[in-house]
């Protein structure tokens, strides 16, 4: 158990998928030898195949305690990275800008296709990282004890030194967020941008994200706006929880706009997408978090104030982050009391 | 979990029974070529390989697609020759780094090609102390009782590594002279080691790509001596 843990609040609400995250990511961590197919953050339409495909239904992660890993996802199930014809476009008068080789997958293949409900399409935008598990999985299955969880902020890590690119933990993470490095034999992963938290900034994807739906602080301070969502209001949950890794990234869980013939009616009455669906992703729990947003949403338009949305609005960054520079984070806390 | 497996294994007393490894003396200068003539006349021994049990309860028991390992020791004046050839259907090893660059945001980089992938390897593990009457664990070696690990992977090179039980196999940084080549279907390595006095344990370890073998999925000898 960490001394303290940082985390991240997700509105899914507010996502544009614009994937300004992806791109912040990828271009401050991402974008050396080995790494093309590796997006620590990516963005994925919901319902769909995800990245790497199916990676929610392959397994991993915890079964009565024990682990429960997947096969490996291949090169493809995370996506092809190729080239374009950029000379030939460009410079011989060619028409189009073209991939040059066949496209059988790509990180973002079925954007936008989402799925049908009584005949109308619904779809959502999940953006994911690793979730800095209080539980991971990954840890718990690598023979040369080469991960380990942070205690002054329970960010986990890879020790490129230990590491021998054996994949345990990509078989073994049940959100399929730690990648491969062929070129070195390394596993990499998201570092929650330790470096600039160690400073008392924000993570890449949530200082770029337009959408302003990214909550990021310790779950341990109380003053915190991701303790406030998470364990006062209890507005936003993990994915997966039956994965058994206790994730520190937190989603509040989208309603999607009214449908024709819905407005005024609450989602639980009429629903605007499968319930099943957000129950599949957040566990059973995710009902009374829809209600108690309800309520909220309720008070608002009787002209009260709702705390819990006026925070979600999150206008200000400081409103969103609140991360203590390091040598600060004795002043929070602690998981003990959180 | 993982640490139950331990259990299956065993730290094997000196028995007189074990089987010993032919060596023959006056390696030639070639030795390290595996299709040297010195190993023409070298005598051979042929050693059943046993597959580790799988890591993982849900995991389904690796099949037994590799039975034996010949090995061959040649004498130096101050290194011992091993050769170890298998018979192994796919090949699988990888040229690092790949050719092929590709644009990620604004810089070309090498792709990885694969994420799935693992490569064919062998290694010749001996106590790291030598003339002790117990033999460290064949599950690399003990707290009481250190390993010594000669391993060749078929895309990374060779690397010495060290250990003291499972898990703790580290390397040292220390590289040996070695050779891996394949063949009408097997690979015959070489290695030079370090001198090894006659009755020196040793024990041989395979790994194949295509089984996805790495770490502790692999086969195995038990230990031998030379002779
Ligand atoms: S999300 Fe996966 S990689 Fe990240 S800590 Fe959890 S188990 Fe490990
Ligand atoms: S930057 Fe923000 S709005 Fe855009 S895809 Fe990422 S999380 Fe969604």
């Amino acid at each position: 158990m960490p001394l303290h843990q940082i985390a991240m609040v997700l509105d899914l609400n507010k996502c544009l998928g614009c994937q300004t995250c992806t791109m912040a990511c990828k271009k401050l961590w991402t974008d050396g030898d080995g790494m093309d197919y590796m997006y620590w953050n990516n963005v994925e339409t919901r319902p769909g195949q995800g990245y790497p495909r199916n990676w929610d239904r392959i397994g991993g992660g915890f079964e009565n305690g024990m682990l429960r890993p997947s096969e490996l996802p291949s090169k493809l199930d995370y996506g092809q990275t190729f080239e374009y014809n950029y000379e030939e476009r460009l410079f011989q008068g060619g028409l189009q800008a073209m991939p040059q080789e066949e496209t059988r997958n790509t990180p973002n293949w079925d954007e936008d296709v989402g799925a049908l409900m009584a005949g109308e399409n619904y779809y959502f935008y999940l953006p994911r990282l690793c979730n800095h598990c209080t539980n991971p999985a990954c840890l718990a299955a690598c023979p040369r004890n080469a991960i380990y969880k942070r205690e002054e902020d329970g960010i986990v890590l890879v020790d490129q030194e230990r590491c021998e690119g054996y994949r345990y933990c990509m078989r073994a993470c049940p959100y399929k967020k730690i990648y491969y490095n062929e070129l070195l034999g390394k596993a990499q992963k998201c570092i929650f941008c330790y470096p600039r938290i160690e400073q008392g900034d924000t993570t890449a994807c949530s200082k770029q994200c337009p959408g302003r739906l990214r909550f990021v602080g310790f779950l341990d301070d109380e003053s915190s706006a991701v303790h406030s969502l998470v364990k006062v209001h209890r507005v936003a949950l993990g994915l997966f929880p039956e994965k058994g890794t206790d994730p520190n990234v937190f989603y509040v869980p989208p309603f999607n706009p009214p449908r024709r013939g819905n407005y005024g009616k609450s989602v639980l009455e009429d629903a605007r997408m499968p319930l099943d669906y957000l129950v599949y992703l957040f566990g059973q729990e995710v009902i009374d978090v829809i209600r108690r947003l309800e309520l909220e949403l309720e008070k608002a338009q009787n002209g009260g104030v709702s705390d819990v949305l006026q925070l979600l609005i999150g206008r200000d960054a400081e409103v969103r982050y609140q991360i203590p520079k390091r040598d600060q984070l004795v002043q929070i806390g602690g998981i003990g009391k959180a | 979990m993982k640490r139950s497996l331990a259990l299956l294994f065993f730290a094997a007393a000196l028995s007189a029974e074990m089987p010993s490894i032919p060596s023959t003396a006056a390696a030639p200068d070639d030795a390290l070529d595996p299709a040297s003539t010195g190993w023409k006349t070298a005598r051979a021994v042929s050693l059943a390989l046993h597959r580790t049990p799988p890591l993982y309860a849900t995991d389904a028991p690796a099949a037994r697609e590799i039975d034996s390992v010949q090995v061959q020791l040649l004498r130096g004046a101050s290194a011992v020759f091993v050769r170890l050839e298998w018979a192994d259907p796919t090949r699988d090893e990888v040229s690092l780094p790949g050719q092929e660059k590709t644009w990620v945001t604004e810089k070309l980089v090498t792709p990885s090609e694969a994420t799935d992938r693992f490569s064919d390897s062998v290694a010749v593990m001996i106590p790291a102390e030598p003339g002790a009457d117990v033999y460290p664990s064949l599950q690399m070696g003990d707290r009481d009782r250190p390993v010594r690990i000669y391993f060749v992977s078929a895309t990374r090179g060779a690397a010495v590594m060290e250990a003291t039980g499972r898990g703790t196999t580290h390397r040292t940084g220390e590289r040996f002279p070695a050779r891996l080549g394949y063949a009408a279907g097997k690979w015959a390595a070489t290695m030079q080691l370090q001198n090894l006095p006659a009755g020196a344990p040793l024990s041989f370890a395979v790994w194949n790509g295509s089984q996805q073998d790495r770490d502790g999925r692999k086969y195995f000898t038990v230990w031998y001596t030379t002779e």
